[in-house]
C-alpha cells in the first residue's frame, strides 16, 4: 500500500532527511557510506549507501 | 572392572578434540585445547559455553592460520550458536554434520579455501541469521533449500565458484537484508520476482554470467539502498521504472545494455554513486542528470552517447568523479563544469569535443586527475591550470592545442604525469618544468617545440619516462640529465639536436631504452657502462655520430686512438 501511493507520487528519489534519526545527538545528517563487498579490487570503488551521520557516530536513515 | 577410561572431558569436549585434530597449524594457536592440563573446555581459546549448562554456544577462531579441514564432530556441539572460522586456510569440504547443530544463528567460514558443494544440510539450519561462506572455492549450484531457512538476515556467497540460477524461491524470503553473489559464474536471467525482498537492502551480483534484461518492475525494489548487476551480461533497455528505486548505488556497468539514458534517472536524487559504463548506450547525456545534486560519482564512459556535454552538469555539486570518455560526444567542454568544487577526476578522453579548455576549470581546485586526451580541442592551455595545485594527472594529448607551454606548469608540484604530445605546441619547454620533482612521465612528444632541452631537467628527481621526439629541439643533451638515476626511458628521436652524447648519460643506471636516432649528434657513442645494451636503432640517423654499427663512420667501433 505504501508503494501504491508513491506511485501516485511518481518517480524519483530523495537524501533520507535524518531526522531524529541519531537519538539524542545533533546535527544529525545525511552521509554517503561506502559499503565493504567483501574482496574487492583496489581499483574498484565501493558501493555506497546513505546513513544519518552525528559526530562519529552513524545511524540508520 | 568398571573403571572407566574415559576422559572427564565429555561428548563435547571430545568433539572440540576431534576438531582440532583435523585442524593444521594448531601448534602455537591452540595450545590451551589440551585435555590432560585442563580439562575446562570452556577455559579454551575461542570457545564459549552457556551460563546455565556447559554446552559451547560460540566458537571463534578466526584469522588464526589454521589449515586443515573442518571435522564432522563439529555437528556434534548441538548448542552451538556462532561458529566463526573466517580467514584461515581451510581445505576440503563444509561437512555435512553442520546441519547438525541447529541452534546456529551465525555461521561464517568466508576467506578460507573450502571447496565442494555448500551442503543441502545447511538449510537445516532454521535459526540461522548469517551465512557468509564468501571467498572460498565453493561450486555447484546455490541449493534452493536455503530458501528454507526463515530467519536468514544475510547471505553472503560472493567470490566462489558457484554456478546455475539463483534459486527464485530465495526472492520470497521477507527477512533477507543482505544478498551478496558477485564474482561467481551464475547463470539465468533476473527473476521479476526479485522486488519480492521486501527487506533487502543490499543486492549484489556482479560479475556473474547473467542474461536477459533488467525486469521491467524492478521499481518495485524500493527497499533496495545497493543495486549492482554489474559486469553481466544483461541486455535491452534501462526502464521507465527504474525510476522508481530509493537506492544510493545503481551500478550497471559492463553490461550490453542498448538504448538511450532514461531521463527518469535525473529524478533519482538519492544516487550516491551511478554507473552505467561500459554498455552500448546511444543518444545524448539527458541534462536533467544535473538535477542529481547529491551525486559524488558519475560513470557514463565507454558507450555510445552523442550531442554535447550538458551544461546543468555543473550543477552536481557534490560530484567527485565524473568519467565520460570513449564515447562520441561533441560541442565544446561547458565553463560550467568549473563550478564542481569538489571534482577529483575529470575524464573527457577520447570524443569528439571542440574548443578550448574553459578557462573556469581552474576553479575545480580539488581536481587530481584531468584527461582530455584524443579529441579535436584547440586554443592555448589556459593559464589558470596553474591553480590546480592537486593535479597529479594532466593529459591534454593528441589535440589540436597551440601556443606556449606556460611557465607555470611547473607550479603544479604534485603532477606526476604531464602529457602534451600530439599537438602545435610552439616555443621552447619552459626550464620551470624541471621544478616538477615527482613527475614520473613527461611526453611532449609530437608537437613544434624547438629550443634547447632545459638544463633544469636535471632536477627532475623522479623521473621515469622522458619523451620529447617528433620536434624541433636543438642544442646540446644537458650534462645533468645524467643525475637522473629513475630515468629508464628517454625518447629524443627526430629532433635537430647536436653535440656530443655526454658520458654522464651512462650514470643513469635505470636507463634501458634511449632513441637520439634522427639527430645531429657527432662524436663517439659512450663506452661506459650501460650503453654497450642500446643497439644500433637508438642511433641511427646521425651521420657524423661514431658508433659500434655496421656502416658508422669510425667502423669498426671503438676506433683505435
Amino acid at each position: 500500500e505504501v508503494m501504491a501511493r508513491r506511485r501516485l507520487g511518481g518517480p524519483g528519489s530523495w537524501p533520507p532527511t535524518c531526522r531524529s534519526k541519531c537519538g539524542r545527538c545533533a546535527p544529525c545528517k545525511p552521509v554517503h557510506v561506502p559499503i565493504q563487498p567483501g574482496f574487492s579490487m583496489p581499483l574498484e570503488y565501493y558501493p555506497e549507501a546513505w546513513r544519518c551521520k552525528c559526530g562519529d557516530k552513524l545511524f540508520l536513515p | 572392572l568398571l573403571f572407566h577410561l574415559a576422559s572427564p572431558l565429555g561428548d563435547e569436549g571430545k568433539a572440540l578434540m576431534s576438531i582440532k585434530a583435523s585442524f593444521s597449524n594448531v601448534a602455537n594457536v591452540l595450545l590451551d585445547w589440551d585435555e590432560i592440563h585442563n580439562d575446562d573446555f570452556c577455559s579454551w581459546r575461542g570457545v564459549s559455553c552457556g551460563n546455565i549448562s556447559t554446552s559451547v554456544v560460540a566458537l571463534n577462531l578466526s584469522n588464526l592460520n589454521l589449515g586443515g579441514e573442518i571435522s564432522s564432530a563439529i555437528g556434534d556441539l548441538k548448542s552451538l550458536q556462532s561458529l566463526d572460522l573466517q580467514g584461515n586456510k581451510l581445505t576440503g569440504q563444509i561437512p555435512d554434520e553442520i546441519g547438525n547443530c541447529v541452534s546456529l544463528l551465525l555461521l561464517d567460514l568466508s576467506n578460507n579455501l573450502l571447496e565442494g558443494d555448500i551442503p543441502f544440510s545447511i538449510s537445516k539450519l532454521k535459526q540461522l541469521e548469517l551465512l557468509n561462506l564468501k571467498n572460498n572455492q565453493l561450486t555447484g549450484p546455490i541449493p534452493s533449500t536455503l530458501t528454507q531457512i526463515p530467519n536468514l538476515k544475510t547471505l553472503d556467497l560472493a567470490r566462489n565458484q558457484l554456478i546455475g540460477e539463483i534459486p527464485r524461491l530465495i526472492y520470497w524470503n521477507e527477512v533477507l537484508q543482505y544478498l551478496g553473489l558477485r564474482g561467481n559464474m551464475l547463470t539465468g536471467t533476473l527473476s521479476p520476482d526479485m522486488c519480492q525482498l521486501t527487506g533487502l537492502w543490499y543486492f549484489d551480483v556482479r560479475g556473474n554470467n547473467l542474461t536477459g534484461t533488467i525486469p521491467d518492475n524492478i521499481g518495485n525494489c524500493t527497499s533496495f539502498e545497493i543495486l549492482d548487476i554489474s559486469y553481466n551480461q544483461i541486455t535491452g533497455e534501462i526502464p521507465y521504472n527504474i525510476g522508481f528505486l530509493q537506492v544510493a548505488t545503481l551500478s550497471l556497468q559492463g553490461n550490453m545494455l542498448t538504448g538511450k539514458i532514461p531521463e527518469v534517472i535525473g529524478l533519482m536524487q538519492a544516487l550516491a554513486v551511478l554507473d552505467l559504463s561500459e554498455n552500448e548506450l546511444i543518444g545524448p547525456i539527458p541534462p536533467i542528470l544535473g538535477n542529481l545534486s547529491y551525486t559524488g560519482k558519475l560513470y557514463l564512459h565507454g558507450n555510445k552517447l552523442t550531442g554535447p556535454i550538458p551544461p546543468e552538469l555543473g550543477n552536481m555539486t557534490k560530484l567527485s568523479y565524473l568519467q565520460l570518455n570513449g564515447n562520441q560526444l561533441t560541442g565544446g567542454i561547458p565553463a560550467e563544469l568549473g563550478k564542481l568544487e569538489q571534482l577529483f577526476e575529470l575524464n573527457l578522453s577520447n570524443n569528439n569535443l571542440e574548443g578550448p579548455v574553459p578557462e573556469n576549470i581552474s576553479s575545480c581546485t580539488a581536481l587530481n586527475q584531468l584527461n582530455v586526451h584524443g579529441n579535436r580541442l584547440n586554443g592555448s592551455i589556459p593559464s589558470g591550470l596553474k591553480h590546480l595545485e592537486s593535479l597529479t594527472y594532466l593529459n591534454l594529448s593528441s589535440n589540436q592545442f597551440r601556443g606556449n607551454i606556460p611557465l607555470e606548469l611547473g607550479h603544479i608540484i604534485n603532477l606526476d604525469t604531464l602529457d602534451l604530445s600530439s599537438n602545435n605546441f610552439s616555443g621552447s619547454v619552459p626550464a620551470s618544468v624541471g621544478d616538477l620533482e615527482h613527475l614520473l612521465t613527461l611526453n611532449v612528444s609530437y608537437n613544434d617545440l624547438g629550443g634547447p632541452i632545459p638544463a633544469e631537467f636535471g632536477n627532475l628527481r623522479s623521473i621515469q619516462t622522458m619523451d620529447m621526439s617528433f620536434n624541433r629541439l636543438s642544442g646540446d643533451i644537458p650534462a645533468e640529465l645524467g643525475q637522473l638515476q629513475n630515468l629508464a626511458s628517454l625518447i629524443l628521436n627526430n629532433n635537430d639536436l647536436s653535440g656530443r652524447i655526454p658520458e654522464q648519460l651512462s650514470n643513469c643506471l635505470s636507463l634501458d631504452k634511449l632513441n637520439v636516432s634522427y639527430n645531429n649528434f657527432t662524436g663517439l657513442v659512450p663506452l661506459g657502462r650501460n650503453f654497450s645494451r642500446f643497439s644500433p636503432d637508438s642511433f641511427i640517423g646521425n651521420p657524423l655520430l661514431c658508433g659500434h654499427w655496421l656502416g658508422s663512420i669510425c667502423d669498426p667501433y671503438p676506433p683505435p686512438k
